[in-house]
C-alpha cells in the first residue's frame, strides 16, 4: 500500500513538473537570468569601451552612493513607499466595490466594464506617444506621475489655497486636497483589479446565493458571509498586484531608468532598484502574512 | 439560468430601493469621469484642424468631418512598407503572444496549485519576487540572452518574452486554487488522466480568468512598437508606425488624432466582446457532500 502511493505521489510530481517545464523554461532564461545579471551589475562598476561592457567589481559601493550621494534617491523613494502604503487599501477597497456593482444584472453592464477597464487601456503608454502634446495627454500623465502639473485639470490647488486662508489647520488640509487628488489616480488604478474581481465574481456559485436566499439572509448578510469569503483570496492576489503595478509605475521606476539610459550610471542603477525592491519585498511579506490568514479557500 | 437571475434580482428588492439608487448613481458619476477622455478622442477624431487647435479647447466638436480619415489614409498609401504589413505584425505579435502566454501559464498554474510536489512553495514565492522586479533594471541583461539566442530582430523576441512573463501564472494559479478538490478526485476516480482533466474540468472552471489574462496580454501586446527589439522597418508595429505619423508634427495633429482613436478601439472592442463571453461558471456547484 504504502509502496504504490510512493509512486504515484513521484508520478504526480513528474506530471507536474511536464505541464511546468516550458513556462520554467522561458522564466529561467528570460526573467531569472537577467535578475541575477541586474545583481551582479548592482555589485560593480560597468563602463562602456570600445570592445563593449567592462565590470570591475566593487563592492556595495553602489548601494551607497545611491543613499548618500544621490540627491534625490532617499525623498524618492520615501515617496514611492508612503504613496503604496496609502494607495493599496484604497484601490482594493474601491475596485470591490465597483465590482460587486458591475457585477448586478443591469442594461448596459458590458459597457460600464469597459468604461472601468477604460483607463487600464488609455494608460498603457503606447497612446500617450501617440496622442501628441494634448490635453488627454496632460491629464492621463500628471494623474501617473503624481506631480503637482499646472497643466491638471484635476487638482485642487485653489480648494487647499482658500481653506487654509479661511484658517483651516494645515495638516488636516494637506491630507484632505492629497485624498482630492488620489482619487482619480485611484479609479485609473483600478482597472485591472476590477476585473479581476470580477472574475472572481463569476466564479461563485449561484447555488450558495440560492441557498442563503432560502435561508433568509438579506444582500447584505449575503456579501458578508458569501460573496466576501469566497472573494477573499482574491483579495490578497489583488493586493499583491497593486503593489506590482505601484511598483512599476512609480516616480522611482523613471528615477532608475533615467539613472541607467541617461546618465549611463547602469551599476547605480541596478544597485537602486534593488533597494527599492527590497523595500517592496517586506511591505508585500507583512500584507502577505496579515491577510493570507483570513483567506478562505472552499474545500 | 433564468430562474437563478430571477432569484438574484430578488435579492435586490430586499435591499432598499434608495440605497441602489444612491449605488447606481455613484457608479454613473465615476463611470462618466472615466468615460471622459474616450469621448474627448472620438470628438477630437472628427474635428477640422482650425477647431483642433481652437483655444480654449473645445470638448465635442462642432463641424464633424472625415478628413482626419482621410488624410491617415492618404498618408498610410504612401508610406515605403506598406501598412498591410504593419497591421499583420501588430496582429500576428499579439495574437501569438496572447495565446501562448495563456497556454503555456495555465498548464504551469495547474500542478502548482492542484498538485503539490517538493519546491512548489519555493517555485511560488519565486514567481511573486519575479513579478515585482522592474521591467527597466533587467533591459541590458534581457537583452544580451536574446541577442546570444538570436532572436533579435524576430517576431520571437517580443513573443517569446510574452510567454515567461510571470502574472498570468500568477494570475492563473490563484483561480485554480479555488476549484474544490473533490471535482478532481471525482475525475480521476471515473478514469479521466491529467490531460483530460485540465482540458475538460479545469479550463472550462477557470474561463473568466483566462479571459481576463486575454485582454490583459492582449492590451499589453498591442501597445508594443518593438523598443529595441526590433530594428528591420518591414518587421515594426502599427504603433510605431502611427507614431512617425504623429511625429510629423502640427501639420499631421488631425491624423493623429484619428490613430489615437483606431489604436484604443480595437483593445476596447475585444474587451467588450470577451466580457460578453464571460458567463457564471459553476465551480463548486457541482458538490453533494
Amino acid at each position: 500500500m504504502a509502496r504504490t502511493r510512493l509512486t504515484q505521489n513521484q508520478r504526480k510530481g513528474r506530471m507536474g513538473i511536464l505541464f511546468l517545464a516550458p513556462w520554467l523554461i522561458g522564466f529561467i532564461l528570460l526573467f531569472a537570468l537577467p535578475i541575477g545579471e541586474s545583481l551582479r551589475y548592482s555589485l560593480s562598476q560597468l563602463e562602456m569601451t570600445t570592445e563593449g561592457m567592462s565590470m570591475n567589481f566593487i563592492g556595495f559601493d553602489n548601494f551607497q552612493a545611491a543613499f548618500t550621494q544621490h540627491p534625490s534617491y532617499n525623498r524618492v523613494l520615501t515617496e514611492a513607499v508612503i504613496d503604496m502604503v496609502v494607495n493599496v487599501p484604497l484601490i482594493i477597497f474601491f475596485s470591490l466595490f465597483s465590482a460587486t456593482l458591475l457585477n448586478q444584472k443591469f442594461r448596459g453592464r458590458g459597457l460600464a466594464r469597459a468604461i472601468f477597464f477604460l483607463p487600464v487601456i488609455l494608460a498603457s503608454g503606447a497612446l500617450l506617444g501617440v496622442e501628441g502634446g494634448d490635453i488627454l495627454q496632460n491629464v492621463m500623465q500628471s494623474a501617473n506621475s503624481q506631480q503637482g502639473d499646472s497643466m491638471s485639470l484635476l487638482k485642487s490647488f485653489e480648494l487647499e489655497r482658500m481653506l487654509i486662508e479661511s484658517g483651516a489647520n494645515e495638516s488636516i488640509v494637506s491630507y484632505l486636497t492629497d485624498a482630492v487628488n488620489r482619487i482619480y489616480e485611484i479609479i485609473s488604478r483600478s482597472g485591472v483589479q476590477i476585473l479581476i474581481f470580477l472574475a472572481g465574481l463569476q466564479s461563485i456559485s449561484p447555488s450558495l446565493y440560492e441557498a442563503a436566499k432560502i435561508e433568509g439572509a438579506t444582500g447584505y448578510e449575503a456579501f458578508w458571509k458569501i460573496t466576501f469569503p469566497m472573494i477573499s483570496p482574491l483579495i490578497l492576489t489583488n493586493v499583491i498586484y497593486t503593489v506590482i503595478d505601484a511598483f512599476s509605475s512609480s516616480q522611482m521606476t523613471v528615477l532608475i531608468q533615467d539613472t541607467a539610459f541617461r546618465t549611463f550610471q547602469f551599476g547605480l542603477s541596478s544597485a537602486m532598484s534593488w533597494i527599492y525592491f527590497l523595500c517592496i519585498s517586506i511591505i508585500l511579506f507583512i500584507m502577505y502574512s496579515l491577510i493570507s490568514r483570513k483567506v478562505f479557500y472552499y474545500d | 439560468m433564468k430562474i437563478l437571475s430571477s432569484l438574484r434580482g430578488k435579492t435586490k428588492v430586499n435591499r432598499s430601493v434608495w440605497g441602489n439608487v444612491l449605488l447606481f448613481l455613484f457608479l454613473g458619476v465615476f463611470g462618466c469621469y472615466m468615460a471622459l477622455p474616450l469621448v474627448y478622442s472620438i470628438n477630437n477624431a472628427f474635428k477640422p484642424l482650425d477647431e483642433l487647435f481652437l483655444f480654449p479647447p473645445r470638448f465635442f466638436v462642432r463641424n464633424p468631418t472625415m478628413s482626419n480619415f482621410s488624410d491617415l489614409f492618404h498618408l498610410l498609401s504612401n508610406t515605403w512598407v506598406p501598412f498591410l504589413r504593419y497591421a499583420f505584425n501588430t496582429v500576428f505579435i499579439t495574437m501569438a503572444g496572447t495565446i501562448g502566454h495563456v497556454l503555456l501559464a495555465s498548464a504551469a498554474a495547474y500542478p502548482l496549485a492542484k498538485h503539490k510536489f517538493r519546491g512548489t512553495k519555493i517555485l511560488f514565492s519565486v514567481i511573486v519576487l519575479a513579478l515585482m522586479f522592474s521591467p527597466h533594471v533587467t533591459a541590458i541583461p534581457n537583452y544580451m540572452v536574446i541577442g546570444k539566442l538570436g532572436w533579435i530582430d524576430t517576431y520571437w523576441a517580443i513573443i517569446i518574452p510574452a510567454f515567461a512573463f510571470p502574472l498570468g501564472l500568477y494570475l492563473m494559479k490563484q483561480f485554480m486554487e479555488q476549484i474544490p478538490d473533490a471535482l478532481l478526485e471525482a475525475a480521476k476516480i471515473d478514469g479521466a488522466n491529467e490531460y483530460r482533466i485540465f482540458w475538460t474540468i479545469v479550463m472550462p472552471l477557470v474561463k473568466p480568468a483566462w479571459l481576463t489574462l486575454t485582454i490583459l496580454l492582449f492590451q499589453l501586446l498591442w501597445g508594443t512598437d518593438g523598443g529595441t527589439m526590433i530594428y528591420s522597418e518591414n518587421l515594426k508595429t502599427l504603433n510605431y508606425a502611427l507614431g512617425q505619423i504623429v511625429a510629423g508634427g502640427i501639420a499631421r495633429a488631425g491624423a493623429g488624432a484619428a490613430v489615437a482613436l483606431l489604436l484604443m478601439s480595437v483593445p476596447i472592442l475585444l474587451f467588450i466582446f470577451t466580457q460578453s463571453k464571460i458567463i457564471q461558471t459553476m465551480a463548486t456547484s457541482g458538490m453533494k457532500e
